[in-house]
């Protein structure tokens, strides 16, 4: 079921809230794992018990990891849970890409196996993995409460496309959060203006990426348009994402980590990779980086351990080649700032903007394309290849049609709204106007969201395919 | 106001709008046909274990809630407004309006639609027509053809089309009707030309075709009835009501018309359906597959067989003025192959008369 939806709005939120708060402390992380079960059962019905098995071999291996700890069998638990959960990733979402693969190499047409990619299961085998080597480095206690464990896992605002909000920060809040009408309701101006970055801007840029894809009609200057529409497309969807599902954390007593922190705002990839999907970043860094040494080995060990982390990354998005050369593409930019571009780009004002926005662009056109092969010819043809006009009628056209909307997600994806905001809520007058509009503004955004889902269908998330 | 306050007031009214849209979803009792869009409208969905397990029963309950979901239209109408006003998006779904009018922005030109077109018309030529035919070929602009240069849209690159056809098409004498329309000849809110202003039209193909009738001796008449066109639902902008005219005559009054698609006669006007769903369909009663008229009063014993689509209802009786007995066949209602069966071609002037629209998205055609 994706948030930003008829069905989820106007049935299942109501009858959750509802729900939720009607019960007892006692029994609410019970409704939650219930309601979530339902939620990902709605989208993907034979798959739940596929997560239903992740997380009885998550309680079990955590139990025991802990039961002998200092031990070697804590480790071998440990290894048992690692082997089971990326075993499942292995088999549902990468299976044919090695197939594929090994086809190719070897000349053997081996039958793929088609198999449908469950939704989420990259984010939660995460945090089932987080939390068992949490619980094998002593970092968080073994959760006693099976309950308690998979409304972890299973709880809906973060299930299927994150933040990967890892165990060890919401341990205590299972056990014991709070609700309050302040809480609630910045949840709920969180999940409006979630869900307003995600219906209002990132769909319909994802209507102009549609639209160029699908044209014959194309021009030099087109591909950056495309390129640009993409890349904020995929920013707004993202963390419009994940500010609904913080959101709804908050209504419902949860405090999840922030996931993004406008990360086009960035000199260098080292920054954009602290700002943009920050808990993918940050589980990758505590689980596979620093593991593996860190920077804290010998500068060859360390620039290998980055290409480790960033092809797990680049193959974590997706079973292709594309996703791979775009992991590699940002490991190698980030080889070159730790050798030598970052010292020369702090030195730049404008050198630095321009080295960026390239990077990101093209590594988002990378990202998008359904094969290396189209990767290839998109990126080339943003620099001239493909011997294509540099503008047509089709490109000012949509230009002039999404200007608007491409503006306020360039001046969204930077802090400026926010602190203007800010400055206003914190004026004498203008904060009391404010305060005074906020709820007539969120009314006002639901009932426009509500109307552009009531108009069309055209509203995919980009983050389930991952 | 205090932070107390607005923090109630916040969650308050976030409550009530989805309470209480989903309390009136379940209130209202479901609708069953959409008057703006003319399409019926979905109905809960079958639910059973396979439907589930499927998940066909939650991706049709999803298409059911948005097709019943309260207020509707008005829902559409406020994202139609936003789209246009704020965001200056300059279409929605696809439709635009300038200067009151209403139209489909159709783009690109698609070559294999056209030459898909081309390969039906040339098989009945084939199949059908030989040396006692005369055969013509007349193409109607849509809309956009007048209005996207002016209102800055993109359109089809209409020279290159009937190039195309021309070229694809041989044998046959293409009547250019484009100088004699201009966009007051067709409804603001549909897609349609008006018959009461295309008699210069059919004066000319009939004149092309050599043949000849006497158009002064046409009566306008107009329905009582507000007609809101195809592109009034699909835009969702508001849009005022227009009128739908026709011609009528002592001639036209003496039609004999057959409907073999059902196996009855039936009146030029069909005066039941311009009270329905689409009033443009009493011309002709819309989208039927084989339709004869036969003109008593008719001054010579020409017959006249036109393929068209629905821009040929309301002209095909102006046509049927100047012949003995015009045969009307609709190919996105009937197979091509089986036409023998019905349609009488010996000695016949044949008419391939077509949109524009329906050329360009030719896979209809059967």
């Amino acid at each position: 079921m994706l948030f930003s939806s008829i069905p989820f709005l106007y049935f299942f939120l109501p009858c959750v809230l509802v729900l939720y708060f009607a019960v007892p402390k006692c029994l609410k992380n019970g409704v939650l794992m219930l309601v979530s079960l339902f939620f990902y059962a709605w989208g993907e019905p034979k798959y739940v018990f596929l997560m239903a098995a992740t997380i009885i071999i998550g309680y079990v291996t955590g139990i025991l990891i802990e039961k002998f700890k200092g031990k070697a069998l804590s480790k071998a638990f440990l290894a048992v849970s690692v082997i089971v959960d990326l075993g499942f990733l292995a088999y549902f979402k990468y299976a044919d890409f090695f197939i594929s693969n090994f086809n190719a190499a070897t000349g053997l047409s081996l039958p793929l196996l088609r198999i449908a990619l469950p939704i989420g299961i990259s984010f939660y085998t995460f945090q089932i993995l987080s939390y068992s080597i949490d619980v094998y480095r002593g970092d968080v206690p073994a959760q006693k409460n099976p309950i308690n464990l998979a409304a972890y896992v299973t709880m809906f605002p973060q299930l299927i496309a994150g933040p990967i909000v890892r165990y060890s920060d919401i341990a205590k809040q299972l056990e014991n959060r709070t609700h309050s009408f302040e809480k609630i309701s910045e949840g709920i101006r969180r999940f409006v203006l979630g869900l307003a970055k995600k219906i209002l801007i990132a769909n319909t840029l994802g209507e102009l990426c549609d639209v160029f894809r699908s044209t014959n009609e194309k021009a030099v200057l087109y591909y950056w348009l495309y390129a640009v529409a993409f890349a904020l497309h995929i920013y707004f969807d993202f963390s419009g994402y994940s500010d609904m599902a913080i959101g709804l954390g908050k209504i419902f007593g949860f405090d999840f980590l922030e996931n993004f922190n406008y990360p086009f705002i960035s000199s260098t990839v080292t920054e954009f990779w602290r700002r943009w999907h920050m808990s993918l970043g940050s589980w990758f860094r505590d689980y596979v980086y620093i593991p593996l040494g860190g920077n804290r080995v010998s500068k060859a060990k360390w620039f290998f351990n980055i290409f480790v982390v960033w092809l797990l990354t680049g193959f974590w998005h997706g079973a292709a080649w594309n996703f791979i050369v775009w992991g590699l593409f940002f490991a190698v930019l980030l080889v070159l700032e730790k050798l030598f571009l970052k010292k020369f780009l702090e030195k730049t004002k404008i050198i630095k903007r321009i080295y960026i926005a390239l990077a990101v662009l093209v590594s988002f056109v990378i990202f998008n394309a359904t094969d290396m092969a189209e990767a290839i010819e998109y990126v080339g043809a943003m620099f001239g290849a493909g011997n294509m006009p540099i503008v047509n009628a089709e490109m000012f056209y949509y230009l002039k049609s999404y200007a608007v909307v491409l503006v306020l997600a360039a001046v969204g994806s930077t802090p400026v709204v926010k602190t203007a905001a800010m400055r206003l809520y914190n004026g004498k007058n203008t904060g009391r106007v404010m305060n005074v509009l906020e709820p007539v503004v969120l009314v006002g955004l639901l009932i426009v969201m509500t109307a552009y889902l009531v108009d069309g269908s055209f509203n995919p998330f980009l983050y389930f395919r991952f | 106001m205090k932070n107390k306050l607005k923090n109630i007031i916040v969650t308050v009214s976030f409550a009530a709008l989805i309470f209480g849209l989903s309390v009136s979803f379940l209130l209202k009792p479901p609708a069953e046909f959409s008057d703006s869009e003319r399409r019926a409208l979905l109905q809960f969905p079958t639910l059973s274990v396979n439907s589930v397990l499927s998940g066909k029963f939650m991706s049709d309950f999803e298409s059911y809630t948005l097709d019943q979901f309260p207020l509707r239209d008005g829902f559409r109408t406020v994202k139609a407004l936003v789209s246009k006003h704020i965001f200056n998006q300059q279409d929605n779904n696809g439709i635009y309006v300038h200067d009151g009018y209403a139209a489909a922005m159709e783009y690109p030109l698609n070559s294999d639609s056209i030459t898909n077109a081309a390969n039906k018309f040339n098989f009945i030529k084939q199949k059908y027509l030989n040396e006692t035919n005369s055969i013509y070929l007349s193409l109607i602009p849509d809309k956009n053809f007048f209005l996207a240069k002016e209102s800055g849209r993109l359109s089809l690159d209409y020279e290159k089309l009937v190039k195309q056809l021309c070229e694809e098409m041989q044998d046959e004498k293409y009547i250019d009707i484009f100088p004699l329309l201009s966009i007051d000849d067709y409804y603001k809110t549909d897609t349609h030309w008006k018959q009461e202003n295309i008699d210069d039209v059919a004066e000319k193909l009939l004149d092309e075709m050599e043949t000849q009738a006497d158009f002064s001796s046409l009566t306008e008449n107009t329905l009582d009835v507000p007609f809101y066109g195809v592109y009034y639902g699909q835009s969702a902008l508001p849009l005022d009501a227009e009128e739908i005219k026709y011609f009528t005559s002592d001639m036209i009054d003496s039609f004999e018309v057959y409907d073999h698609q059902n196996g009855n006669p039936m009146k030029v006007y069909d005066m039941e359906k311009a009270q329905g769903k689409d009033p443009y369909e009493m011309f002709l009663s819309g989208s039927l597959s084989l339709i004869t008229i036969n003109n008593p009063k008719a001054l010579n014993d020409k017959n006249l067989v036109v393929f068209r689509d629905s821009f040929g209802s309301s002209i095909a009786p102006l046509l049927a003025t100047g012949y003995s007995k015009v045969t009307v066949v609709d190919i996105r209602y009937i197979q091509s192959s089986v036409l023998d069966r019905f349609v009488d071609f010996e000695n016949s002037d044949v008419l391939f008369l077509y949109s524009t629209l329906v050329l360009n998205n030719s896979e209809t055609l059967k």
